[in-house]
């Protein structure tokens, strides 16, 4: 049986991957929908949702599209995610690798800066990262990765002192490889799936964080994120609620979304490992 | 001259604040296509002495000359250089290459790394080698973990030749493989020797096989030599202690005694 067909007899797969192909089709088709600036005004303000059929969703105090700025949204949600997982991931990976592999000082060193990392809590570094810089999306993306990527550089550096104490990188030392090609070509490809099973959780806190920097003000301003909705209608929370839930439902759907896909992978393989 | 010569190496361990000889003031020499064998009880220090000798931990005394030069003084890539000339096979043929590579990788890196054969020449030097250890070279794109224990130690050696080594470190290589497999690739060990003059350091508890290819052997006990000399005298008659036990113990030669 193919791998995709057991992933696919899970559940909490067919869920995860049902929210997700959501999501992505609406961050894919937001522009071609709503091909206009989500942020310029479409109608009325404060429309409720289901009164007019082609501002489905109503408008917000400004007038604004809701669906429109929530198909945006989802793109910036999504993008900031990825891109956020895929820089921490990677650092991580190559910080514990480095630190695994060389062992002594350079593990001490970069070790001691994983830890000083890992004691300011995550949302702060990014909070003050972005204060310091400015909101951009870029910034955004570095911030929120400086918060996360000490997690797979542990687990990282973990598998790598198992993996380096086996016969075949000592073989790889004899045939005369360079230590650094030992470190990425042999030992970091062993090294990554208890990294990778990170990966689930580490997009979906991406993607919250991201909505709480936006939500204190601090995403970039040229773009329509989730976190800027709930805030926007936090003003108008008694009179037109629907505001702050539409984007809060969006949020909770995605990220769950995300754990669930994230569950699911993790346990193919586990079903894989298992049965070989 | 000798090709290797190896005097008053010794490794220390600290336990739990107990310190452990794993060899203690060890001295042999290899001559050139000989094989000299280590044999001795499980812990005697035959494994820390092949790894010592490969460079892959570092003695707390002693000296290592290989091929007429101070081994121990080189680092960096004059040591990676010279490694080409001093090559080693595991016991464990799975564990001892990378999970996910595939035969043609196994033996495409020492000839890479080494710059022996270009890119395009490559290919036909893995097809070579292949068959020169006795293997169908279609068994090139096959990944390490599709052909048999016995395929995998035959691979080990080609690896193990393709750099053209004066001196291999054989840890326990045949232990793992049945009996019959193992006549095949003790065969192929000594054509190979033969045929390039190759010497070997040949680690075994197999006192039956030490005595069927070395030429010399040396037993350990507790990390220091118990006695050596050439192979046949030592196991038929030994005179350390140890060397009886490991004789007595060793069932294959009891049989063939009178
Ligand atoms: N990395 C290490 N740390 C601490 N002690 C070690 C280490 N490596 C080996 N030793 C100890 O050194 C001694 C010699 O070990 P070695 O592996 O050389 O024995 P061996 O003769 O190869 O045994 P075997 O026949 O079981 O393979 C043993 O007592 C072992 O426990
Ligand atoms: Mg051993």
């Amino acid at each position: 049986m193919s791998r995709l067909h057991r992933f696919l007899r899970t559940p909490e797969a067919v869920a995860g991957t049902i929210l997700l192909a959501m999501l992505f089709a609406m961050a894919l088709s937001a522009s071609l929908l709503f091909p206009g600036d989500p942020q310029a005004i479409a109608g009325p303000a404060l429309l409720p949702p289901f009164q007019n059929w082609s501002l489905p969703l109503g408008t917000d105090r400004l007038g604004r599209d809701v669906l429109a700025e929530l198909f945006h949204g989802a793109r910036t949600s999504l993008a900031v995610g990825l891109a956020a997982a895929a820089a921490a991931l990677v650092v991580g990976a190559v910080v514990g690798t480095l630190a695994g592999f060389a062992g002594g000082l350079v593990d001490e060193v970069l070790m001691r800066i994983t830890d000083a990392f890992q004691t300011v809590p995550g949302f702060l570094l990014a909070l003050a990262f972005v204060s310091v810089v400015g909101p951009s999306l870029g910034v955004v993306v570095v911030a929120i990765a400086l918060g996360t990527w000490t997690g797979p550089a542990r687990i990282a550096r973990a598998e790598v002192l198992s993996i380096r104490e086996r016969d075949y990188v000592a073989g790889a030392r004899v045939i005369g490889m360079h230590p650094l090609a030992i470190a990425f070509r042999e030992v970091l490809p062993n090294a990554l799936p208890p990294v990778l099973a990170l990966s689930s959780v580490i997009v979906a806190a991406a993607i919250l964080t991201e909505a709480a920097l936006s939500f204190l003000g601090l995403g970039d301003p040229n773009r329509v994120t989730w976190g800027g909705m709930i805030a926007e209608g936090r003003t108008v929370l008694r009179t037109a609620p629907f505001l702050s839930i539409v984007p809060g439902i969006a949020l909770v759907l995605t990220v769950l979304g995300v754990y669930l896909a994230g569950e699911g992978i993790v346990e193919t393989t586990a079903v894989r490992r298992g049965l070989s | 001259m000798s090709l290797l010569t190896v005097s008053g190496l010794t490794k220390r361990y600290s336990r739990g604040g107990k310190t452990l000889t794993a060899a203690d003031d060890v001295s042999f020499h290899v001559e050139p296509g000989e094989t000299l064998a280590l044999a001795g009880p499980s812990g005697s220090g035959k494994s820390t002495i092949a790894r010592l000798v490969l460079r892959l931990i570092e003695p707390d005394g002693g000296r290592i000359e290989f091929e007429g030069g101070d081994f121990l003084a080189l680092g960096g890539s004059a040591l990676r250089a010279r490694r080409a000339r001093l090559q080693m096979v595991f016991q464990d043929p799975l564990a001892a290459f990378n999970p996910r590579a595939t035969v043609a990788r196994v033996l495409d890196d020492p000839l890479r790394i080494h710059g022996i054969a270009s890119r395009a020449e490559r290919p036909r030097r893995i097809a070579a080698l292949l068959e020169r250890v006795g293997l169908a070279a279609d068994l090139a794109p096959r990944a390490i973990h599709e052909i048999s224990g016995g395929q995998r130690q035959r691979v080990a050696i080609a690896r193990a030749i393709a750099t053209k080594p004066s001196l291999i470190v054989l840890d326990e290589a045949v232990s793992a493989l049945d009996v019959s497999v193992r006549g095949q690739i003790l065969d192929l060990l000594l054509d190979l020797q033969r045929e390039q003059r190759i010497a070997y350091l040949f680690i075994s508890h197999d006192l039956g096989v030490v005595r069927a290819i070395a030429h010399r052997v040396i037993l350990l006990d507790a990390g220091r030599i118990a006695e050596s000399g050439d192979a046949r005298a030592v196991i038929d008659t030994p005179r350390s202690a140890i060397g009886k036990a490991l004789v007595a113990a060793a069932p294959r030669l009891n049989r063939n005694r009178p």
